[in-house]
C-alpha cells in the first residue's frame, strides 16, 4: 500500500524549503546540527554572560525566581502565537485551492492531505523553535541550576507542544481556506486577515518587552489557566522546580504551588488529552474541512452604484485627468480588504503611540515638546512605512505592461498613488498628534506644530516607501521575497534617517566644535523644538524624494 | 528619412536576453492602413518584436520607426499615437470596467463626457453593457480580453498591436472582434499589427502576414502569395510546412508502452 502523506510531505517540504533547491537536506541538516549547538551551549552560555553582566544594575535572578511561572506562561504564550499564527498568517497568504484539487483528483485521502501537510512543516517549525526557545528558556533553567534529565524532560514538553500547536495551524489554516475559497474575494478577504494575525503576533513581544511586569501580573490570573500554552508552561515550571539544583524550601514551592493551580500530573494529563482531541477532530473532521466550495458569499458580483462624496469632491477640485486618475487610485486601494487591513493596523498603532511616548518617558503627564517630538516622528513614520511601503501598487506585471504603454503612463500613475496616500495620511497623523495633546496638556499651537511635523514625517515615509517599491516592483505578494526586501528597505530608511542621522550629526558636530547640535541651532536663532523636529524630517523627505525620483524613472524605462 | 506610406518600419532589429537570441535581424515593413498578422510558434519572439515596437522594450541592435517616430528616441510620442494589447490581461480586479477604462483614458490624458460616452459605446458594442459596472474580479477571461480591446482602441490610435487577441474569446466574439478589426481599417485608416497562432483568424482578417522563427522573418506576403508560393491548400497547411510541425501519429502514443 503506498503511503500518499509520505509524497505529499515530500512535496510540501520541497517547496517550503525551495530556496535552498539542490542543497535543501544538507543545509537543513547543518541547520539542526548549529540549532543544537546554540540550543545545548551556546545560547545558555550567552544567556549567563548577560545576566552577570546585568547582575550589577537589574536583580535578574531575584526577579525571575519572584515571577517565575507567570513569565513563563508569558513566553509559551509567546511561543504559541508565534507558532500558530505566523503559519495561519503565511497560509493564508497564499490560498491553495488549486493544490487540494490535484490531489483530490489522484484519488488522494483527504486524511493524507492533513498528515503531509503537517509533517512537511514539522522541520522548518522545529528548526525555528530550536533558535528561538532556547534563549527564552535559559535564563530559569540557569536561575533554577535544572539538571540534565530536568531539561531533557523541558525539551520533550516543548517539542511536544509545538507539533500539537503545529497541527492544529495546519488543521485551522486549511478550514479558513476551505472556507474563503479560491475566488479574488476570498483571496483579499484571507490577505487582510493575514496582516491582523501579524500584528496579534507582535502583541506579547510589544507587551513582553514594554510592560513585563504587568504582562507576568496578568499571566497569572486564574483566567488563563483555560489556554493550552499554560499548562506547557505550568509543566515546565513543575519540571524545572523538581529538578532544581538550588535546595528550594518547602515554603518556597507551596508559594508556586498556589500560583501553578495543577499539579504536574494533571497538566501532562491537560497537554495530552488536548493533543488527542486536536488530532482526533482534525482526522474526524478532514472530508468536511476539504470539501470546498466557492459558496454563495465569495461569488457575490460587486456592481459600483454610484460614487461617495469624496470622490465626487475630488473630481470638483480636480476635474482633469488626475482627478480621475485619483479617484481610480483610491477606489482601487480600498476596495482591497488587505489594504483596509493595514490602514486598520496604522490607526492601532497611532493610537499606541502616545502610550509607548508616556512609557518611553515615565509616567509624567507634563511633558516638554521637544522630548516627544523625536519619539512621535520615528512611530509617525514608522506607522507611514507599515501601511503604504511594501504594498503593492500593481497586481501583475502584465498590469505595468498596461501602464508603461501610455505616455508618460507610470509617472502619472506614480503621482496619482501619491495624492492618494497622502489624503489617507490626513487622519493618520491627527489622531496620535491629538490624543498626544491632550494627555501631556500640549497647548493648541503646539498641536499644530505637531500635526503639521506628524503629516510631514508621513508623508515623507510614504515617498520613501513608493520610491523604494516603484524601484523594485513587488506584485500583490504578501509571501514573495520583493515584499518583504521593500518593506524590510524601508523600515531600515525610516529609523536611520529619523533617530540615527540625526543621533550621529549631533556626536559630530560635538566632537567637531565642541557643541551640541541643538546649541548650534540655537546660535543661529532656531528654536530647540523646531530644530529636533527638522532634522529627521528633512533627512527623511530628501531621501525618499531622491528615491521617488529616481524609482520613478526606472519604473518607466523600457525594459532591458 | 521617413516614409509616410510606412507605420512600421525596422531594419536589423535584434534582441537578446542573455544568451538566447529572441529576435534576429528583423527587417520589416509595415503599410499604413494594413493589416499585419505576425505568425509564429511560441517562443518565437511574436512579443518581444511588439514589445519592442510599441516601445516597452529596448533593442539590443538596430533601428526602427513607428508611425514616424523612433522606436529608440520617441518611445512616449509612439504610444500616444499606438495602443497595445499586452498578451495576457493585466486588469485591476477591484475596479469595474467603467472604471478601468476611465482610468486607461486618464493615463492617455482624457477624461470627461466625450471619454464616457465613448466607453459606454465600445462596451455596447463588445456586448458587455448590462456587467459595464461590476468589479472586473467576477469576469470570465474572454470578458476581460473585450474589456482589454476596448482599452486598446479608447484613445483612438493611428496602429494598434494586438497580442493574441483572440486566444481567450468564444468563437462569436472572435467574429466580433474580427469585423471591429476590419471595418476600422477601412473606415478611419487604423493599422493592425497581430500576433496570433490561430491561422484561420489571420487568414480572414489580414491582407499582409509575416512568419517569424526563432527569431527570425521567414516569409511575408498576402496569405494567397504565401500559400502559392508553399503549394498548400490554405495558411495552417503553410504555416505548418514553413515552421515544420508534422505530426508522426505513432509516435504519439510510445509513452505507453514504458
Amino acid at each position: 500500500m503506498s503511503h500518499k502523506w509520505v509524497d505529499i510531505a515530500k512535496a510540501e517540504f520541497l517547496v517550503l524549503t525551495a530556496r535552498f533547491r539542490r542543497h535543501r537536506l544538507a543545509i537543513i541538516g547543518l541547520l539542526f546540527v548549529i540549532g543544537i549547538v546554540w540550543a545545548v551551549y551556546l545560547a545558555p552560555l550567552l544567556v549567563e554572560l548577560v545576566m552577570n553582566a546585568l547582575s550589577p544594575i537589574i536583580p535578574v535572578q531575584g526577579l525571575l525566581m519572584l515571577m517565575f511561572p507567570e513569565l513563563m506562561r508569558a513566553v509559551m504564550m509567546l511561543m504559541w502565537t508565534f507558532i500558530l499564527f505566523s503559519s495561519l498568517s503565511q497560509a493564508l497568504q497564499e490560498i491553495k485551492i488549486g493544490q487540494w484539487e490535484i490531489f483530490l483528483a489522484n484519488n488522494v485521502r483527504t486524511r493524507d492531505i492533513l498528515i503531509g501537510t503537517f509533517l512537511a512543516r514539522v522541520p522548518i517549525c522545529g528548526l525555528s523553535t530550536l533558535f528561538f526557545a532556547p534563549p527564552l528558556l535559559a535564563p530559569f533553567l540557569l536561575t533554577y541550576k535544572v539538571s540534565l534529565i530536568g531539561q531533557l524532560m523541558i525539551y520533550g514538553v516543548l517539542v511536544l507542544t509545538m507539533l500539537i500547536t503545529v497541527w492544529l495551524s495546519n488543521f485551522l489554516s486549511a478550514a479558513v481556506q476551505a472556507k474563503l475559497g479560491s475566488s479574488p474575494r476570498g483571496n483579499s478577504i484571507a490577505k487582510a486577515i493575514a496582516i491582523l494575525l501579524s500584528f496579534i503576533l507582535i502583541l506579547p513581544v510589544i507587551g513582553l518587552q514594554l510592560f513585563a511586569q504587568q504582562f507576568a501580573a496578568v499571566m497569572g490570573l486564574n483566567l488563563f489557566v483555560v489556554f493550552p500554552f499554560t499548562w506547557s508552561a505550568d509543566l515546565i515550571s513543575w519540571l524545572a522546580i523538581v529538578f532544581n539544583g538550588i535546595n528550594l524550601t518547602a515554603h518556597q514551592i507551596g508559594v508556586f504551588q498556589s500560583i501553578l493551580q495543577f499539579d504536574i500530573l494533571t497538566n501532562t494529563l491537560f497537554i495530552v488529552v488536548f493533543g488527542c482531541i486536536c488530532v482526533g477532530i482534525a482526522l474526524a473532521t478532514t472530508d468536511r474541512v476539504f470539501t470546498y466550495s466557492l459558496g454563495p458569499r465569495m461569488e457575490t458580483i460587486t456592481t459600483i452604484t454610484h460614487e461617495n462624496f469624496l470622490y465626487r469632491f475630488i473630481r470638483r477640485i480636480t476635474p482633469n485627468a488626475f482627478g480621475a486618475l485619483v479617484v481610480t487610485s483610491f477606489k482601487d486601494f480600498f476596495r482591497k480588504p488587505q489594504n483596509l487591513a493595514r490602514v486598520a493596523l496604522g490607526l492601532m498603532l497611532s493610537l499606541l503611540l502616545p502610550v509607548i511616548v508616556i512609557l518611553a518617558y515615565g509616567q509624567r503627564y507634563t511633558l516638554e515638546l521637544s522630548s516627544v517630538i523625536p519619539i512621535t516622528g520615528f512611530g509617525l513614520a514608522f506607522t507611514g512605512v507599515l501601511v503604504f511601503s511594501g504594498v503593492a501598487f500593481l497586481e501583475s506585471r502584465d498590469q505595468l505592461w498596461i501602464i508603461q504603454s501610455a505616455p508618460y503612463g507610470t509617472s502619472r500613475f506614480v503621482k496619482a498613488r501619491l495624492a492618494t496616500a497622502f489624503l489617507i495620511a490626513v487622519p493618520l497623523s491627527i489622531i496620535p498628534t491629538a490624543s498626544l495633546t491632550v494627555i501631556t496638556n500640549l497647548s493648541l499651537i503646539h498641536f499644530f506644530g505637531l500635526l503639521a511635523y506628524g503629516y510631514l514625517l508621513i508623508c515623507s515615509a510614504v515617498i520613501l516607501g513608493t520610491g523604494i517599491t516603484a524601484l523594485g516592483p513587488n506584485y500583490e505578494d504578501m509571501k514573495s521575497p520583493g515584499y518583504t526586501r521593500n518593506l524590510m528597505i524601508s523600515m531600515m530608511l525610516c529609523l536611520v534617517s529619523t533617530m540615527m542621522v540625526p543621533l550621529l550629526l549631533g556626536m559630530v558636530t560635538r566632537r567637531i566644535l565642541g557643541v551640541s547640535l541643538t546649541n548650534l541651532m540655537l546660535a543661529i536663532g532656531i528654536p530647540e523644538e523646531i530644530s529636533t523636529a527638522i532634522m529627521p524630517a528633512s533627512i527623511l523627505l530628501v531621501l525618499g524624494v531622491v528615491l521617488l525620483l529616481v524609482g520613478t524613472w526606472k519604473l518607466g524605462r523600457p525594459h532591458t | 528619412m521617413m516614409n509616410n506610406s510606412l507605420c512600421i518600419k525596422t531594419e536589423g532589429l535584434e534582441k537578446a536576453f542573455g544568451s538566447v537570441q529572441a529576435v534576429r535581424k528583423l527587417d520589416l515593413e509595415v503599410e499604413v492602413g494594413s493589416r499585419f498578422g505576425f505568425l509564429g510558434p511560441n517562443g518565437a519572439g511574436k512579443t518581444t518584436t511588439v514589445r519592442i515596437l510599441s516601445g516597452l522594450l529596448k533593442q539590443t541592435n538596430g533601428t526602427g520607426t513607428v508611425c514616424g517616430y523612433d522606436i529608440s528616441t520617441q518611445r512616449d510620442e509612439i504610444k500616444a499615437a499606438t495602443g497595445l494589447l499586452p498578451e495576457t490581461p493585466g486588469l485591476f480586479s477591484k475596479l469595474s470596467a467603467v472604471e478601468f477604462l476611465e482610468f486607461i483614458g486618464a493615463l492617455n490624458g482624457r477624461n470627461g463626457d466625450k471619454l464616457h460616452l465613448r466607453i459606454d459605446k465600445l462596451l455596447a458594442i463588445l456586448g458587455l453593457e448590462g456587467r459595464q459596472d461590476d468589479l472586473l474580479e467576477s469576469y470570465s477571461s474572454g470578458m476581460k480580453q473585450k474589456v482589454l480591446i476596448a482599452s486598446t482602441l479608447l484613445h483612438d490610435p493611428q496602429l494598434v498591436f494586438l497580442d493574441e487577441p483572440t486566444s481567450r474569446l468564444d468563437p462569436a466574439a472572435s467574429a466580433l472582434v474580427k469585423e471591429l478589426i476590419l471595418i476600422l481599417a477601412e473606415e478611419t485608416g487604423t493599422s493592425f499589427f497581430i500576433c496570433s497562432h490561430i491561422t484561420s483568424f489571420v487568414e480572414g482578417v489580414c491582407d499582409i502576414i509575416g512568419i517569424i522563427n526563432e527569431g527570425q522573418l521567414v516569409i511575408r506576403g498576402s496569405p494567397q502569395q504565401i500559400i502559392e508560393v508553399t503549394k498548400t491548400r490554405n495558411l495552417e497547411e503553410a504555416y505548418l510546412e514553413i515552421i515544420g510541425g508534422k505530426v508522426d501519429r505513432q509516435a504519439l502514443l510510445t509513452w505507453r508502452s514504458v
